[in-house]
């Protein structure tokens, strides 16, 4: 769990975009990475393959300037969907601080939205994190595309939402429900950040 | 490794996207530095006492002049 760190006056906070393979999550941090002021813009890291899909992890770290005196530092990474990358979803969440899940909104994909979810679960109680009260915000992507091919709101989240936290709609391809859904993780995230003498990263 | 590879400028302007981020995370960060602070606040900074110093026309030993009279006119 990220700190307060006094000393050094810093806050460092992990985000992981979680979902099964072509939700859209490296569209969330490529727009986010768009909307970046030129002298915050570091450096997006992606390991791509041919067809463009994530074969690592992306990883945008969002150095956010002086806030109240700290050097404030979120870093956002994303997991590949693909199921037989089950080893590098699990190193990814180490140490992190909150998840975003981007379900996929077709309909032909709940399943692969409901396998990813168990997955996401599965994977934080391996980390030893309590998947019940791990900062998470569930967000509906591709609400662009025409009305047969997804399922509603309504249904993805009584679906997929069983822990009742925010939800977001997104199309994050033009980037609606990006920064939403990035504003709600990071405020849950931050209060959540522990004291000092607390055990944390 | 690609760098920075397939990020799609904002095809419409939407650079007040990120300012609205960073006032709202900047309040929740405020809010949260504050009350986390381990710098004890509202306790008034003891004030060093001023060290006495030995003056034979200074008065230090009574609580007032006046006491000091009654006792020398006694």
């Amino acid at each position: 769990m990220s700190v307060v760190n006094y000393g050094t006056r810093e806050i460092t906070c992990k985000i992981v975009y979680y979902g099964p393979g072509r939700s859209g999550k490296t569209t969330n941090l490529q727009h986010v990475y768009s909307q970046l002021p030129e002298e915050r813009k570091g450096k997006m890291v992606s390991l791509a393959t041919e067809t463009d899909r994530t074969l690592f992890f992306d990883f945008l770290p969002l150095d956010l300037g002086t806030i109240s005196g700290f050097a404030t530092r979120f870093q956002l990474y994303t997991v590949p969907g693909q199921v037989y990358y089950a080893a590098t979803r699990r190193l990814v969440l180490q140490g992190v601080d909150g998840v975003v899940f981007v379900a996929d909104s077709q309909s032909r994909q709940l399943a692969e939205n409901i396998e990813s979810l168990q997955d996401l679960h599965a994977n934080l109680a391996d980390e030893g994190f309590d998947p019940r009260t791990l900062p998470l915000v569930m967000q509906y992507n591709k609400r662009d595309l025409p009305a047969a091919e997804i399922s509603t709101v309504q249904e993805l989240d009584e679906t997929l939402n069983f822990r009742s936290v925010p939800y977001f709609a997104a199309n994050a391809i033009n980037g609606g429900g990006v920064f939403e859904t990035l504003r709600s993780i990071a405020s849950m995230v931050l209060g959540r950040l522990s004291a000092p003498a607390s055990k944390g990263s | 490794m690609v760098t920075g590879g397939g990020v799609k400028k904002g095809a419409e302007d939407d650079s007040g996207e990120f300012a609205e981020f960073m006032a709202d995370i900047s309040h929740e960060i405020a809010k949260r530095v504050e009350s986390l602070d381990p710098t004890p606040k509202g306790t008034p900074a003891v004030k060093k006492q001023a060290t006495p110093v030995p003056d034979a026309g200074v008065i230090r030993e009574w609580d007032n002049v006046a006491d000091r009279m009654i006792e020398e006119m006694g």
